[in-house]
């Protein structure tokens, strides 16, 4: 092929390229997202997600249950509505307390590890398979108070229930599974990390190589499958006209607490020793912080 | 007929010359095609799951709205997909000029307590 010709040719491939490429930059997106916030986020956007992600970073006790109660937090219904709603709120969070409790006890012995320079990993074992049991029991404990929640909520605020349980499903599946180990992206666990104790650049890489080879070698790996099936079967039930919590027989409570709990102890154990003292006093008084988190009602 | 008398190169013979002014062709007609499509589409931006999260919608025609990106979304009747109103509705623009946007921010539970 001439030299002209093969010009041409090239020119064409470009610009059916280019072409692509800005089709693809016009097309609107086919669904919502749980990433970063995007261009349209305004900095109370950005605290927000951020707030969000740190919580669902360090609360899994209630697994999908917890996910429907935060979904409470902001669902908007009017003010006749509202006490009741308040009320059935702190129900969930009653049928949660065991398991909450029980995540108290994960964060407080990681808390004193991180203090301490190691954190005892048979401690932390042993606290986690307390929060497992615990969480597995919620979905039978609360299966009343969902059933009163879907008699007193309009189809419209059931749809808008639904959409709010799936988008903390997301968001929780995002940092707690799809997150790469050591990513430092802005948002990720590492970032936020990195703002809360000052980290240095030389930590920053080091902790990063950490948690990418301890994840990695790690034997625990989510199943997200169980978690998309809960909120799936959840999400088809609720949004009907009629609902029994019972027919939503594929609880994964017990399940995301422990991947959520594994997920976050190995965090704290690959980082402490990375830690300066001063750090680690710091990182500690943070997760003291979320040991003492107590939901309060809002039934927005 | 050939202006000069230089012998013809090998991507000169008029079966080559041919193709290669319609290659020319397609590039420009590809680019001038692609100048309308692209004043004619605009860009929109869905929720993302973190602001549906914490965000209070508002319910309007039977669905649940919320004002993010300049425009008011809702997810249509089967829940598949997520609409946005071309034009704000009067009651939706009234209610946004009346209540600030709320939103939930969760490790602010902690300095509540």
């Amino acid at each position: 092929m001439g030299v002209h010709l093969r010009m041409t040719a090239l020119l064409l491939v470009a610009g059916f390229g280019l072409r692509v490429a800005a089709a693809q930059a016009q097309a609107p997106s086919p669904k919502a997202g749980g990433g970063a916030p995007t261009s349209s986020a305004t900095p109370a956007d950005d605290q927000a997600a951020s707030e969000l992600k740190e919580h669902h970073r360090h609360h899994h006790h209630g697994g999908v249950t917890k996910f429907i109660a935060m979904s409470l937090d902001t669902l908007g219904v009017d003010d006749a509505k509202r006490p009741q709603l308040e009320k059935l709120q702190s129900d969930l969070h009653a049928q949660m307390a065991p398991a909450r409790e029980a995540e108290k006890d994960v964060l407080r012995v990681l808390a004193e590890g991180v203090a301490a320079g190691t954190v005892d990993k048979a401690k932390v074992d042993a606290a986690i398979a307390k929060l497992t049991t615990a969480a597995d029991a919620v979905h039978a404990a609360s299966l009343e108070t969902l059933n009163k929640l879907h008699a007193i909520l309009s189809p419209a605020e059931r749809a808008a229930l639904v959409d709010k349980v799936e988008a903390h499903w997301e968001v929780w599946r995002q940092v707690n599974h799809e997150e790469a180990p050591g990513g430092r992206e802005r948002g990720g666990r590492l970032a936020k990390l990195t703002e809360e104790v000052s980290l240095t650049p030389d930590q920053v890489t080091k902790i990063s190589a950490a948690l990418k080879t301890a994840l990695a070698g790690h034997p625990v790996k989510l199943d997200s499958q169980k978690g998309e099936a809960h909120v799936h079967a959840f999400a088809a039930a609720f949004a009907g006209d009629s609902f029994d919590a019972k027919s939503v027989t594929s609880s994964a409570n017990g399940d995301l607490a422990s991947r959520g709990a594994t997920r976050m102890a190995l965090f704290y154990e690959t980082v402490t020793p990375l830690l300066t003292p001063e750090q680690r006093t710091k990182l500690a008084e943070e997760l003291q912080e979320h040991a003492s988190y107590q939901p309060a009602p809002s039934g927005k | 007929m050939r202006a000069t008398n230089r012998p013809l190169r090998e991507s000169e013979d008029p079966m080559n010359r041919s193709l290669l002014t319609m290659l020319t062709g397609a590039v420009v007609v590809s680019c001038l095609a692609s100048t309308p499509v692209r004043a004619g589409v605009e860009i929109r931006v869905f929720p993302p799951s973190w602001y549906i999260a914490t965000a209070r919608p508002v319910y309007y025609e039977g669905h649940a709205s919320y004002w993010y990106g300049d425009r008011w979304h809702y997810r249509d009747r089967d829940r598949r997909a997520w609409r946005t109103y071309r034009e704000e509705p009067r009651y939706l623009r009234e209610y946004r000029r009346n209540r600030e946007p709320e939103r939930h921010y969760y490790e602010r539970e902690h300095e509540r307590r």
